[in-house]
């Protein structure tokens, strides 16, 4: 996929270097949106086993 | 013969109008004090000019022209300001990246980026900023998201080694970014740290890049979108 860079005012298609710097803000970003979602899974878990919500959950550490 | 005066003299009809005198009014142009009591006491005394608006002066204790706005003098100049304005960059829609160059230089040794009316091409998105256009393994950073509307705090809070200083999660909405920028001309490591907010939330940032090169540009990239419209302006704070 060609993207598109804007250095100063000039917009134009990523260079093959800019282009992998890219991907791997984008790679990274998936890789923390999936870390983040399977934190809040598994805590949901925790909370369905013990059968409390969050908020209750909250009460109880604060 | 010094130049500061203890009054500002009013002439008389058929008064004789002697050297000193002339030394005094024409001979200065601006009335010059020595501070601002000297000044106050100038005006509106015995054989003096009722002070009225639009008289000048130069304080030589602080070295400033001043002038009379009819209710309080008020500083001409010279102005001084900690912050000074270098150069601000309009987005061009579509791009994945912004990238300003010739931004950092040894004048100043930390600066500052606003952006006001900052708009991306959707939700769920994360800005990330590099230094001279580098990534990997120098980045470390953490951030933050307040949302408003349920009142709850997300982000990463702690330290992560990432392809650029995160600047938080990111909505579609009009955003408002302020960011400050440590020291990235000189050949240290470099420190990045700010807010921004629209109107769901905010998000607090903060991050460094531990390579020493110097650079005199920064890059803000997309994570899944592109940018839209804004314009960025960069500020330096000044070392005197």
């Amino acid at each position: 996929m060609t993207y598109k860079v804007q250095v100063d005012d000039i917009l134009r298609d990523a260079t093959a270097e800019e282009t992998a710097a890219i991907n791997a803000v984008k790679a990274q970003d998936k890789a923390e949106t999936k870390a983040a979602a399977d934190k809040a899974s598994a805590r949901q878990a925790v909370l369905d086993r013990l059968g409390i919500t969050a908020d209750e959950a909250a009460l109880l550490l604060g | 013969m010094p130049n500061e005066q203890v009054k500002v003299p009013l002439f008389a009809a058929a008064e004789i109008l002697t050297a000193a005198n002339m030394n005094i009014s024409a001979g200065t142009g601006v009335p010059v004090f020595t501070n601002s009591t000297t000044r106050d006491a100038a005006f509106g005394g015995a054989g003096e000019k009722v002070l009225a608006e639009g008289q000048l002066c130069y304080l030589s204790d602080s070295n400033i022209v001043q002038y009379y706005s009819g209710a309080a003098w008020a500083t001409v100049g010279p102005t001084s300001s900690a912050l000074t304005f270098i150069k601000s960059q309009a987005i061009v829609a579509g791009a994945v990246t912004f990238t300003m160059s010739n931004a950092f230089s040894a004048t100043y040794e930390n600066y500052l980026l606003t952006a006001a009316n900052l708009v991306i091409s959707g939700a769920g998105d994360q800005m990330r900023v590099t230094l001279n256009g580098t990534s990997g393994s120098t980045y470390q950073s953490s951030f933050i998201n307040i949302n408003f509307s349920s009142a709850t705090i997300t982000g990463t809070v702690a330290a992560l080694v990432s392809t650029g200083v995160s600047m938080g999660d990111q909505t579609a909405a009009s955003t408002q970014i302020s960011a400050n920028f440590y020291s990235p001309f000189l050949t240290k490591a470099s420190a990045i740290n700010g807010q921004q907010s629209n109107t769901t939330g905010s998000r607090i940032f903060s991050g460094v890049d531990s390579n020493a090169a110097s650079s005199t540009a920064f890059t803000i990239t997309m994570a899944t979108n592109t940018f839209t419209s804004g314009t960025f302006y960069l500020y330096g704070y000044s070392i005197t």
